[in-house]
């Protein structure tokens, strides 16, 4: 790591959070390039900060396509009337908010946005937390056809400083397609309802953006057995 | 509820995906309807609210209303859209509306006012001398008579949430009438309780009669009113009677002291009072009983003072 004390402290925090938004992103299956997830400070500095060193957080935002593996993952089955559907996943548009109190105007706006250009999901980054009737909205979006349709998810800036999934603890995560989720059920003559759960405000959940009813692999190391693999069913 | 139905194994009524149509006992039935029902009614307010917030975050209608006297038709809609809310709903309803940059009551088309220096914590001079706060918290009002009639409608929201209350109470909320600005502090709107009945001394005792029916009446309106707020019939029913969905099928009555006076006990009552102990009388004729089983000392049915619990 290079010297830090030269660069503005809230320069380096956007540069941690951008990276682990990206990130995110690439574990989620979107096809990002390699070296955005590896850029050193230097380079994002050239890259978004103004002639007075201070970052530009609209130019921070981008937009992902989800690549052929996640597409394949989160096919859904062909039904009579829908032979071949679409894969319930789509493009996401990451979107750094500068303002310091994001409330319901502004998560309308961003709505709109999604909604405009045909965006499956929404990343919101923001530098405080939303205020209680902005997380209320995104709480009923859920249960209503409103938004995009894969949902806006919302990150306090202050969460993605670090990658919480690279931290030596916590174990890999792995989102099981709906194909693999019925052989799971299959081979171990389980309903869903009988697998042990875990909350989809957990912030690995969070992480990989799980949605209710999905189920995750989780592996972890085991002093006996090498690998031990347990399943969690998102609610 | 019958006494015919199948016991369902506990294991089974877990599963969600167990079919429908079987004899289920109906009292499980209806008590999962009606939790149901009652999250739906839950979130059917929450997402009233929600709505509300957003509509009164573009309030009022017009650029040049005034608070002081809004429009009959965007008081009136105020009014209807706040009342559901509680005190934080309309705290959050100001905070949104601070950060499209408008004043926080909803009636006043303003923008919120400029705190004098940007400095994060700032010096004001209130009447308990100066006072170190945030400038958040004077970027919130256009003006203080704002504040006062804001409060105003604040203070009379109903603190258990709209899903909670009951029917019965009637809570319609109150504007700051104009005059206001003349008075000099926040007046909280009186809810003037219900006059007791008096004790009736200082009427001439000629309509003694009409007293005593009076006292009578004011009881029952009193019992009423008990049975109103449990949410008893009659009287406007609470949110979520709609289906008359009732779990409870017991009635309640009321306890009503008897009207005899208490009698002070006599010594010539009873014959035997001089034996009792702190009003209980042993039986003399125990011990004879006993004797007279002979031996048996731990037969079934008898009955003693004592009892040693050796379970």
């Amino acid at each position: 790591m290079e010297d830090r004390e030269n660069y503005n402290p809230n320069t380096v925090r956007l540069w941690r959070a951008y990276k682990t938004a990206k990130e995110m992103c690439m574990d989620r299956g979107y096809n990002i390039l390699e070296d955005d997830t590896t850029l050193t400070l230097d380079q994002f500095k050239d890259k978004f900060c103004d002639e007075n060193g201070e970052v530009q957080r609209n130019r921070l935002n981008f937009s992902a396509e989800p690549s052929e593996d996640m597409m394949r993952k989160h096919a859904l089955p062909p039904t009579k009337h829908n032979p071949d559907p679409a894969p319930s996943c789509g493009r996401i548009w990451v979107e750094f908010n500068s303002e310091d109190n994001v409330g319901l105007k502004h998560l309308r706006e961003y709505m709109g946005h999604l909604m405009q250009d045909n965006f499956y999901v929404g990343i919101l980054i923001t530098p405080k937390p939303v205020t209680g009737m902005g997380l209320r909205l995104l709480r009923s979006l859920s249960s209503t056809d409103a938004g995009p349709p894969g949902g806006i998810e919302v990150f306090v800036e202050q969460d993605l400083l670090v990658n919480i999934t690279k931290h030596e603890l916590v174990p890999k995560h792995v989102l099981l397609s709906r194909e693999e989720k019925a052989q799971l059920l299959e081979r171990y003559r389980l309903r869903e309802t009988q697998l042990p759960r875990i909350q989809v405000t957990d912030p690995v959940a969070k992480y990989l953006g799980l949605k209710r009813g999905q189920v995750v692999k989780i592996i972890r190391k085991s002093e006996t057995a090498g690998r031990y693999a347990s399943y969690r069913w998102a609610i | 509820m019958s006494h015919d139905v199948v016991e369902i194994d506990p294991e089974e009524e877990v599963s969600t995906n167990a079919p429908v149509a079987r004899p289920v006992n109906k009292r499980n039935l209806d008590t999962a309807l009606k939790h149901a029902r009652m999250l739906e009614i839950r979130k059917r307010i929450e997402r009233e609210i929600l709505d509300s917030v957003e509509i009164l975050i573009s309030f009022p209608s017009s650029t040049d209303a005034d608070p002081k006297r809004p429009s009959a038709h965007d008081a009136a809609q105020f009014c209807k859209l706040v009342k559901d809310f509680q005190p934080s709903d309309f705290q959050e309803l100001i905070e949104e509306r601070n950060i499209s940059g408008q004043c926080g009551y909803a009636l006043c088309p303003r923008p919120k006012s400029k705190a004098p220096s940007t400095a994060k914590k700032q010096c004001v001079w209130t009447d308990n001398g100066p006072e170190i706060v945030d400038r958040k918290m004077l970027e919130i009002w256009c003006s203080k008579d704002c504040t006062r009639r804001a409060l105003y409608v604040q203070a009379q929201l109903n603190q258990t949430p709209a899903w909670l209350r009951q029917g019965g109470i009637d809570d319609e909320i109150e504007l700051m009438v104009d005059k206001a600005e003349e008075r000099p502090q926040i007046v909280l709107p009186l809810r003037p309780k219900e006059v007791a009945p008096q004790p009736a001394k200082q009427e001439a005792p000629a309509n003694d009669a009409d007293d005593i029916a009076a006292a009578w009446l004011a009881r029952d309106d009193a019992l009423a009113a008990l049975a109103m707020e449990r949410g008893e019939k009659p009287g406007p029913l609470s949110r979520d009677d709609e289906d008359n969905e009732h779990l409870v099928t017991n009635t309640i009555k009321e306890r009503v002291g008897n009207s005899e006076p208490p009698v002070a006990p006599s010594l010539a009552r009873d014959a035997q009072s001089h034996l009792a102990i702190e009003g209980h009388v042993p039986r003399s004729d125990r011990k004879a009983a006993k004797d007279g089983d002979g031996d048996s000392e731990n037969s079934e049915g008898e009955e003693s003072d004592w009892d040693l619990d050796l379970s």
